[in-house]
């Protein structure tokens, strides 16, 4: 190695104290003060917000969204978008009911997780393989699974009376909720395998550089389908806890979880041009967003005022994250 | 032919027309006590700095000495931490480069900010579109792209796609870009590093021109022979500080490198130790149609063969077809001597350890958002892994021992790609291949913008490889290096392979004018 770049070392140790690091610190963790000053605001105007039951209540809540942002999170760092997760979340729940009607849950949930698979291949497939935008990709398919869905169904819900049925959605362990386990059982796992993986190594480099890592040898389009596939396998099991939640389905289950998915991932701060962002980052997003939601209930604030202060605190988050860069940076 | 080589004659490329410096000037541009930091870098301390109205100032310093970092200063598209400049005895406003734009200062920077998508008029008035009323005058716009083009020597299609240019030829349109706003300061970051020869020259005659006409130019580059023929001054910097300014006549090329990067012995390139008779890869008759045509030759077992051409030659078009990333390719591979069928796609020819290190470093080279050892690690993440879980300890013991061979400084590892300096952003590009030890490596422009003692050793370390049976391409517009490093050099010119030189009898004049004997009889013939 030669003596310049050993010498080029020496400046940066010098000034490798706190004061140089803030800037990086900020801009890497910034988002965790976010959530950190909305959950001392929350506790402190009720402090039955950080109760055990609160929490889990929560988590168990928040379990079908939460799952969908931890496959949403792989798409996104390909580069790509996933916007036909509601209809599908909607298709995957029906199935579970109408099959939970008359099988197992096991087998119902089994055929609802299948069901979202398939769809997830297609998006994937059109998107990696036929190469279309992700964005028309999804909102055709988007359309096209809320139609199947509508036609099968005629818009009836279907109701499930088994008891069985509800355990994945309502059923708790010592008073911790099964869904609420799933959440972050999905968290933390596809947490390592994106940061620990040669998967995940590979996700980052096909959204951070497709041609790049093309020609690394890389196997870019299954990667990307995969990530689509996982979306799938996400979207089907939040589909299954939001039907045993719910004990029935119905095609419009819930048209604007969509917004709430998203917003967990992007909030966190992955980058919507994909190859930079973490799970780590979705957990945070979906604390600060289901923070949000529930403090408004603990609060008492007016319906009204809910959807403004909403916004505002979203897009104050991501202000913040980069003004609070940039100022530290100009000093 | 998609893209030839523009115009035709004769360049030389040592022998510049340029017109020195009257000593009577003023001062164009005026730094005083300039510092920046980046997270967990300084990269410039206490700079100061004058460039003379009329000059033409040579800047020349180690990778991540701080060169670019300093003139992103000067342009305003970056804002020091502390210190002024002075731009014609008024103060620069910072952070904005429009501003700075009113202040009569045009920047070239060392990397290309060509839009692909957008057609080669577009890209050369980005920013800077003639409008009537709010609508772009594209009579106005052609007719001024025609002059430029005229005035600098150039035939570039201007409705053509930016981005089916060579990197050559889109260096071209950004200098184009910059000298149509006909500004009094004009800094340029390695505007030579992506040229070949030809358009070299017609730089030469452009910047000896500009000068003429009393502008002042900012000139950064590696190549120092280059720097000390065009510059009317040369000043050094090394990690982070302007070492010292002086004329260039009181600069040898020794004494700069000796400023650059202290003791560093300059040894010439070696050739092969041992010959072996062992043929790596054998291609005959290779064909892209409409780009190159009738290539036959042989690599040996630690063998450099090196291929000379000027720029639209066809040189990358033959590397990517072996590499397997030109799936319309054709003609007959034998590969360890077992024939097989040409590789159509990347992952096979990787697969029989052909592996190519691409020109383009920011577009097919790097991850940028990543971090350095994962864009070492990104082409052989089994080797670090088990199973499917990848071993950090044993990704950064590797990834140290690689940035050691490459002269990287081990301790930016963790930098994201997107914050190092261009040379040290190509030695990623090398390193990642160098780590999968391939049979074949095949290098389009390895040494891009890195500096004299790290392309020194770049050079050690692909030859230790060779020696122990590797088999090199060496592609480079850099003929110099060229002959300098290979065992012999294939020459090709317009889409065809004019002779194989032996390494003792290449020189850089006979691969010039076996090249030009057949540039000249196609032009005679009129052929474009
Ligand atoms: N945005 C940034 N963030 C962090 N570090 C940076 C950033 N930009 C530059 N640096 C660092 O500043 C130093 C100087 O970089 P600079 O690009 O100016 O070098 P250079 O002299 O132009 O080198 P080269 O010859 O390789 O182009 C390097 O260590 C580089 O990694
Ligand atoms: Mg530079």
């Amino acid at each position: 190695m030669s003596d310049a770049d050993i010498l080029a070392s020496a400046p940066a140790r010098q000034t490798a104290n706190w004061r140089a690091q803030l800037p990086t610190l900020i801009r890497v963790y910034g988002i965790i003060l976010t959530l950190v000053l909305l959950l001392a605001v929350v506790t402190i105007g009720n402090p039955a917000f950080i109760s055990q039951q609160n929490v889990f209540n929560m988590a168990s809540q928040w379990a079908p969204a939460g799952i969908m942002a931890v496959g949403m999170t792989f798409v996104i760092l390909t580069g790509g978008f996933d916007l036909s997760v509601a209809s599908a979340y909607s298709l995957c729940a029906v199935v579970a009911a109408y099959v939970g009607q008359n099988h197992a849950p096991s087998v119902s949930f089994a055929a609802a997780i299948a069901v979202g698979l398939v769809f997830g291949l297609a998006n994937g497939i059109l998107v990696a393989v036929v190469r279309i935008n992700p964005f028309i990709t999804t909102v055709g398919s988007g359309f096209i699974i809320n139609g199947v869905a509508l036609v099968l169904t005629q818009n009836a819900a279907f109701l499930v009376n088994n008891d069985d049925f509800g355990i994945l959605g309502a059923g708790r362990w010592h008073g911790i909720p099964y869904s609420g386990m799933l959440l972050v059982i999905f968290l933390v796992f596809f947490g390592f395998v994106l940061a620990r993986t040669i998967y995940g190594e590979a996700i980052y480099a096909v959204g951070g550089n497709y041609e790049a890592s093309r020609l690394s040898g890389i196997r870019v389009r299954a990667v990307v389908a995969s990530a689509y596939v996982l979306m799938g396998g996400c979207v089907g099991l939040a589909g299954c806890i939001a039907a045993s939640q719910l004990s029935s389905a119905q095609a419009n289950l819930d048209p604007g979880i969509i917004f709430d998915v998203l917003t967990i991932v992007v909030v966190g701060g992955t980058s919507l041009s994909g190859g930079s962002g973490a799970m780590w980052r979705t957990a945070v997003g979906l604390g600060i967003i289901a923070t949000i939601s529930n403090g408004f209930v603990l609060l008492d604030i007016s319906p009204y005022y809910q959807s403004i202060i909403k916004g505002s605190i979203i897009v104050a988050a991501l202000a913040l994250d980069t003004g609070l860069t940039r100022l530290v940076r100009a000093k | 032919m998609s893209e030839q080589v523009i115009g035709s004659g004769t360049a030389a490329p040592r022998n510049i027309p340029i017109r020195k410096r009257d000593s009577n000037s003023t001062v164009a541009i005026r730094v005083r006590n300039v510092s920046k930091s980046f997270p967990g870098v300084q990269a410039l301390r206490g700079i100061n700095f004058e460039l003379l109205s009329g000059e033409v100032h040579g800047l020349v310093g180690a990778n991540g000495a701080g060169k670019s970092t300093f003139i992103r200063m000067l342009s305003g598209a970056s804002v020091p931490d502390t210190g002024e400049i002075e731009v014609q005895g008024s103060p620069l406003l910072f952070d904005d480069p429009r501003l700075q734009s009113g202040a009569g200062i045009a920047a070239i920077y060392q990397e290309l900010t060509i839009i692909p998508e957008m057609s080669v008029l577009s890209n050369a008035f980005l920013g800077k579109v003639p409008s009537r009323f709010f609508v772009t005058d594209k009579r106005r716009m052609e007719r001024r792209f025609a002059e430029l083009s005229e005035w600098m020597g150039l035939k570039i299609p201007p409705h053509a796609n930016a981005g089916s240019l060579s990197v050559a030829n889109q260096q071209m349109i950004e200098i184009l870009r910059a000298v149509q706003t006909d500004q009094n300061v004009l800094i340029m970051d390695e505007p030579t590093a992506p040229l070949g020869p030809y358009e070299r020259a017609r730089l030469y005659e452009l910047i000896g021109r500009l000068k003429e006409s009393g502008v002042a130019i900012i000139f950064i580059s590696h190549d120092l022979d280059e720097v000390l023929q065009l510059s009317d001054r040369v000043s050094v910097m090394r990690e982070g500080l302007l070492v010292e300014t002086r004329t260039a006549a009181n600069w040898t090329k020794d004494t700069l490198v000796q400023a650059m990067l202290g003791d560093v012995q300059i040894v010439p390139g070696s050739k092969r130790t041992h010959a072996s008779d062992q043929e790596l890869l054998h291609v005959s008759n290779l064909a892209l149609p409409g780009r190159v045509s009738g290539l036959s030759f042989g690599l040996h077992e630690g063998e450099i063969l090196g291929i000379a051409g000027l720029v639209g030659a066809g040189r990358t078009e033959v590397l990517r077809c072996i590499a397997g990333a030109e799936p319309s390719a054709q003609g007959s591979m034998r590969f360890v001597g077992v024939d097989c069928p040409w590789p159509r796609t990347i992952r096979e020819a990787i697969g029989r350890g052909i592996v190519l290190a691409p020109e383009d470093r920011k577009r097919q080279g790097l991850v940028l958002s990543r971090s350095s050892l994962s864009n070492l690690m990104l082409a052989d993440l089994p080797a670090v892994a088990v199973g499917p879980v990848i071993d950090r300890s044993k990704t950064r013991e590797r990834g140290t021992a690689l940035a050691r061979q490459l002269g990287f400084n081990p301790e930016r590892l963790d930098a994201e790609a997107l914050n190092l300096s261009g040379g040290n952003q190509q030695k990623l590009v090398l390193g990642k291949w160098l780590n999968r030890k391939p049979r074949i490596l095949l290098l389009d422009e390895p040494t891009r913008g890195i500096d004299l003692g790290a392309k020194q050793e770049i050079f050690q370390a692909i030859r230790r490889l060779s020696d122990q049976g590797m088999g090199v391409i060496l592609v480079s517009s850099d003929l110099e290096e060229v002959v300098e490093h290979s065992d012999r050099v294939l020459v090709m010119a317009r889409g065809r392979q004019i002779d194989i030189l032996d390494g003792h009898d290449a020189t850089v004049e006979r691969i010039l004018n076996l090249i030009f004997a057949v540039e000249s009889r196609a032009s005679d013939a009129g052929v474009s």
